[in-house]
Formats: structure tokens, C-alpha cells, sequence
């Protein structure tokens, strides 16, 4: 088993490195404008001292093996040009990350815990008033556009709890709204795939079997049913936790939270290419982080899958 | 054969399924009696209610499927005091009136300890993710309420009996290490331990090979002797019938036209169906000739049967077939058949000669 992660972190780390070399590589293919914010006004020779002060003017491999060495060698991504000039990308970076990492994961947490019995319960209820009900919510969440929902939320809810509308990291009541918004669509989709699941393991003949043998029905949906419906949904997990950090772009600057869901469409705009590479790193070690978090999750949910390649498994 | 020999005994058994808005007749006051430690096999072709008829013994009727008639009589559980109407006393003592069960408490005293069941395919039978020997000790714990090393043990002893090598490494292992075989041996074994009075085979063997096939019917007759277990073998296939039945019933569109000892139905049928499934063995077929096969399609059960449900199909069919239904007439005391052809009355129709020399086989050996 570890060998096998030995292996898998390996290659996770190529991932990477080819990841960060392609995004630097089209970050330079774009016009030169986008790098002075007077370009205008500048005479050609100024242009050529900025691209060289940047290391521009080299060629395109050396660019590449100099910014792997000031990331390896120094921590180094680099310093933003435009977005706050002259920062390093990691000073910009350093306390945004956390932030963010702590809404998505008290998101993730808040759709688990919800979502799972949620989706158990209505398998278990099927045709019935509580499914009905939780087709209805899964519905709304997916069909009514999230911006809607989420400026209710904030409107109603800061009034409801007496906060203000922006947030602020120290009152613990205003990670609330924030966290309990970001984990609705999340919530409908661990019910709306965990439902579906355990309605489709309920048919099994093992089902029957252990019916057979005279186990209660609320014993075969939780020790056989729900183990069973589980695995698949397991895989994904990791992944939606990614989409939440992610896709809270919108939370984020509805309440003013200082994470960096917006933060790199805002820079891709701005075209402060060091900036970029720094956020898709990061977005990119989470991405494969989940991958092997996922892949591990189902190796012990599942005696089936085995680690490596050789498991001898029909 | 006294009559308090009777373990289970169903009596104008009805059910119907309603779909789309029709209602389907798929048991048609069907009456049959099951002995104490017999091996009945009720064979008979694929959508003739074989299944229902079973399903109705361990209350897993599908949901659109109801019993609108008769009793299933179940002799052999104790009065339930807290359910008293679903209880009964005849003949041949209390019995439990199966056919009135409806909640999954009641079920739950007859599932697996009274009545358990094998299905057909072994592949999908076993949950995945549990253990060999998680999945024989939940019915252990279940019906015998044995913990920790106590339940091992017994789980192992199990495993011995159902002839599955190595069971201390097996009992770790999860059904996908398991071939085929194998794993119908795992079913068995968790039928087996639940200790039940009636077992039913929901044809067992249809989806292993033939070797294997005679493995699993061999270990299934000496588990039943082992147990003193009644079996009820629910098959299409007559050779499994010849190999292990005592009495065969042969259904035919959702009721029994024919009960008897295995001899009499093979060497000596009466009912045009149980002729014509016969002669449709490749076993008996002559090299060369084509195979017999049955005409027609079994009637359409949405509507209404008239007479003899397979006269339609029956070139020897007399006209009252069409208009009224047979009843059973006595062969001997142990055999009796749903024709017209065995009324008095009837004229003299000869069986297909296939049967005819059956019949002088069967004469000669006996």
C-alpha cells in the first residue's frame, strides 16, 4: 500500500509539473500590452528593459527551468505585476488560502452530514410525502439559478441572525450564511446521487437474500444497502470539495470574504501572469490531492478495488 | 400417509397482479400439499407462476401483486399471541395462515427460520462488500443468537458442511474470490444456517454448469438429510427433477395439472402437458428426428381462462376442454391429474408414443 502511494504521489507530482508548464507557457503567448499599464506612453526601449527586468526577453525553455527554480529552490512564484505591484505571489496567496480552505471544508462537512441522511431517507421513504419533499428541494436547488437563492439567503438571513451583511472572520455567526450556502447545491447532489443509488442496490438479488434470511428492512438499508451505494459516490467527494473552493466566487464577494474563489478570473483578466501560475498551482494540488483522497476512500470501502496493478481480481 | 404429515398445505390459492391498470391472474386457485421432510420439484415452463407460488411462502410478493383468495397453511410455528387472526386450527393442527401475513413484523418470524429460500444466480446473490463469513454469521446471530468466537465456530462448522475447503482462510474472504460454484455453496450455506423447516431451490442450478450443477444438487440431498429438511425445487429442468424430487407437480398457466410420485410422472402421465413437456427432452429425442416442441404460447392471463388453459395448445384436445375446467381426477392415491381425458366419460385418447414407450420402460423396471 504505500509503495503503491509512493508511486501515485510520483506521478501526481509530474501532473503538476506539466500543469504549471503549460499554463506559463500560454501566459507568455499573450500580447505584450497586457503587461504595463501605461504601454501607451512607453518608448520601445522601456518596453524591452521591462520584458528583460521580467526575464522575458530569454528564451522560452530557459523561462521554464527559471521559474522551477526560484519555485523549488526558493518557494518563489514570483511577484505580481498588476494586481498589487510588486508583491510576492505567495504574501498575496498566504492568507487567502486558509480562508477559503475552511469555508469549503465546513461545506463539505455541513453537506455530508445533511445531504447523506437526507438522500438514506428518502430512498428509504420512496413514493412517499419526505421524498416527495426532498425531489422538491433537490429541484429548486438545481433549476433555480444559485445567485437567486444565495441573495435571499444573505439578504434574510443577516436579518434573521442579526448580522452584518459582510463578513467578518472573528464573529463565528457570520461563517453561518456563508457556509450554509455554499453547501446547498452540494447537499442536493450527495442526496439527489445517494437516493438513486440505494434505490438501484434495493433491487439487487443480495437484497432479497438478506431478506431471505429474515434481517429487518431498516437493518438491510443501513449494514447492506447503504455501504453498497456508497462506494460510487465516495470517488466524487474529494472532487466536490475542489468545486466548492472554487465555484465560491460569487459567495465570496457577496459577503466581502477575503478567499480566493474570484481571485483568478479576476487576475487571468488583469493578465498578471505570475499571479496565475500561483493559483492554479495551488487549485491544481488540491484537484490532485482529492483524486488520490478519492481513489483511497474507495480502496477501503471497497474490497474489490485494489491498490496496484496486479490485484487478481475477476 | 397420515395426514398430520403435512407441513404446509396452500388451498385455492389466488393472486393477481394489477399492471397498468389490468389485472394479471397469475395463480389460479391453486391447492397443493407439502410433506414433512419430502423433496417436491415443481417444474413447469418459464411465466407459469412457479416463482409467485414461492414467493408467496416468504412474503416477498412484489409490491403490485396480491393473494385475493385462499389460505397458505403452515404447520409447524408457534401461535403468535399479540396476531391471533392470522392463526388457525384444522385437521391437521395450528397452523399460521401465511396467505394473511402482511406486515414485515410477522414475516420476520417466518423468514429464514421457518422457510428460507436459495435464489437462482450465485453471482449477485452475496453482497459485495461483506465477508464470506459476515454474511453466514448474520443469519447465525439472527436465528441462533450466537456471539463472538461461538458464532465463528459455528460459522466454520457451516462451511464445512456445504464442502467449502480452507474455511478458516475462506471465512476472511469477499464473495469476488469466489468462483461460481463456490459461491452457490456460500448461498447454501446461508440458507442451511438459518435452520429452517422448508427450503425452497428457486432453481439453483440453472446458472452453473453441469459439473457443477451435479456437485451442488448432491450436497443439496445430503443437507436435507442432514437437517431433516422439506425442500420444495422450483425448476424448469427434468433432469434435476429426476435427480431429486419425490413428487412432482407441473404447473401450467398459474395452477398444478398434474401431482404425483417422480415414477408416475415420468413413466406414467395422464395430462396432455406433462405429455407434451416430456416428449420435448432432448434426452428422449431420436437421433436424426427433430426435436418435439410445444405449439402455441401459454394463454394470455390478463384475460380470462376458459376450460382447460392448455387446450388451445393440445392437438388431443377434446371439445369440453374449451368449455369447462377439468378437476382432478385420481390416478392412484398418490397421483391425480387436471383432464378431461380422465373422465370416464372420455374417449380413449393414447398418449404420444414417446410416453407410450416411457410407460413400458417404467412397467419393465418396476
Amino acid at each position: 500500500m504505500l509503495k503503491y502511494l509512493g508511486k501515485r504521489l510520483a506521478r501526481s507530482f509530474i501532473t503538476l509539473l506539466i500543469i504549471l508548464t503549460i499554463v506559463f507557457v500560454l501566459m507568455r503567448q499573450m500580447p505584450i500590452e497586457g503587461y504595463f499599464p501605461n504601454f501607451d506612453k512607453m518608448t520601445n526601449e522601456q518596453i524591452q528593459n521591462g520584458l528583460a527586468l521580467m526575464g522575458m526577453d530569454q528564451p522560452m525553455p530557459v523561462q521554464v527551468l527559471n521559474f522551477f527554480k526560484n519555485l523549488f529552490l526558493h518557494g518563489d512564484l514570483g511577484t505580481s505585476r498588476i494586481y498589487r505591484n510588486n508583491v510576492p505571489v505567495t504574501e498575496i496567496l498566504a492568507p487567502k488560502i486558509p480562508v477559503s480552505i475552511q469555508l469549503g471544508s465546513m461545506a463539505l462537512i455541513v453537506a455530508l452530514v445533511v445531504g447523506i441522511p437526507m438522500g438514506t431517507l428518502m430512498a428509504k421513504y420512496k413514493g412517499r410525502l419526505f421524498d416527495h419533499i426532498g425531489t422538491a428541494f433537490i429541484v429548486f436547488i438545481q433549476a433555480v439559478p444559485a445567485a437567486v437563492y444565495y441573495l435571499f439567503i444573505q439578504l434574510y438571513g443577516t436579518e434573521l441572525l442579526g448580522i452584518s451583511l459582510i463578513f467578518d472572520e472573528e464573529n463565528w455567526v457570520s461563517w453561518v450564511l456563508p457556509v450554509f450556502s455554499m453547501s446547498l447545491g452540494n447537499i442536493a447532489y450527495y442526496a439527489m446521487w445517494l437516493r438513486r443509488y440505494m434505490v438501484d442496490e434495493s433491487t439487487k438479488d443480495y437484497v432479497q437474500l438478506a431478506k431471505i434470511k429474515g434481517v429487518s428492512s431498516n437493518r438491510i438499508m443501513f449494514t447492506h444497502i447503504f455501504r453498497n451505494a456508497f462506494v460510487p459516490m465516495a470517488q466524487y467527494i474529494p472532487t466536490s470539495f475542489l468545486n466548492t473552493v472554487v465555484g465560491s466566487i460569487y459567495i465570496e464577494s457577496l459577503y466581502s470574504i477575503p478567499g480566493m474563489g474570484g481571485l483568478l478570473v479576476d487576475v487571468v483578466k488583469k493578465q498578471d501572469n505570475n499571479m496565475v501560475q500561483g493559483i492554479v498551482l495551488v487549485f491544481a494540488c488540491v484537484g490532485v490531492v482529492g483524486l488520490i483522497f478519492g481513489d483511497l476512500l474507495m480502496v477501503l470501502l471497497d474490497p474489490r478495488i485494489s491498490f496496484g496493478s496486479k490485484g487478481g481480481n475477476r | 400417509m397420515t395426514e398430520n404429515n403435512t407441513i404446509l398445505s396452500i388451498r385455492d390459492l389466488s393472486v393477481r397482479f394489477s399492471l397498468r391498470g389490468r389485472v394479471l391472474h397469475a395463480i389460479r386457485g391453486l391447492s397443493l400439499d407439502v410433506h414433512r421432510g419430502e423433496s417436491l420439484a415443481i417444474v413447469g415452463e418459464s411465466g407459469c407462476g412457479k416463482s409467485v407460488l414461492n414467493k408467496n411462502l416468504i412474503g416477498l410478493l412484489d409490491s403490485n401483486g396480491f393473494i385475493d383468495e385462499g389460505s397458505i397453511r403452515y404447520y409447524g410455528m408457534e401461535k403468535d399471541e399479540s396476531a391471533p387472526d392470522l392463526y388457525g386450527q384444522d385437521e391437521n393442527g395450528v397452523y399460521a395462515d401465511l396467505a394473511k401475513f402482511k406486515k414485515e413484523k410477522d414475516w420476520l418470524r417466518v423468514r429464514g427460520k421457518e422457510v428460507c429460500m436459495i435464489l437462482q444466480d450465485p453471482m449477485t446473490s452475496l453482497n459485495p462488500l461483506k465477508t464470506i463469513g459476515a454474511q453466514i454469521g448474520e443469519a447465525i446471530r439472527l436465528h441462533q443468537g450466537l456471539r463472538g468466537k461461538a458464532l465463528k465456530e459455528a460459522v466454520l462448522s457451516i462451511m464445512r458442511d456445504v464442502r467449502i475447503d480452507n474455511p478458516e482462510r475462506r471465512y476472511k474472504q469477499y464473495p469476488h474470490e469466489f468462483s461460481g460454484g463456490m459461491r452457490q455453496r456460500v448461498v447454501i450455506a446461508i440458507a442451511i444456517a438459518c435452520r429452517p423447516k422448508i427450503l425452497i431451490c428457486d432453481e439453483p442450478t440453472t446458472a452453473l454448469d453441469v459439473t457443477i450443477q451435479a456437485q451442488v444438487l448432491y450436497l443439496l440431498k445430503e443437507l436435507k438429510k442432514k437437517y431433516n429438511l422439506t425442500v420444495i425445487f422450483i425448476t424448469h429442468d427434468l433432469g434435476v427433477v429426476a435427480n431429486i424430487a419425490d413428487r412432482v407437480a407441473v404447473m401450467y398457466a398459474g395452477d398444478i395439472v398434474e401431482l404425483g410420485m417422480a415414477e408416475e410422472i415420468f413413466y406414467d402421465p395422464r395430462h396432455p402437458y406433462t405429455w407434451a413437456l416430456l416428449s420435448s427432452l432432448p434426452q428422449l429425442g431420436v437421433k436424426g428426428e427433430e426435436l418435439f416442441s410445444i405449439q402455441g404460447t401459454p394463454p394470455n392471463l390478463f384475460t380470462p381462462v376458459h376450460g382447460d388453459a392448455f387446450a388451445p395448445r393440445n392437438p388431443r384436445a377434446l371439445k369440453i376442454d374449451f368449455v369447462e375446467r377439468p378437476p382432478y381426477f385420481d390416478v392412484s392415491p398418490t397421483h391425480k391429474a387436471r383432464t378431461w381425458l380422465l373422465d370416464p366419460r372420455a374417449p380413449k385418447v393414447e398418449p404420444p408414443k414417446i410416453i407410450q414407450k416411457l410407460n413400458s420402460e417404467g412397467g419393465a423396471g418396476a
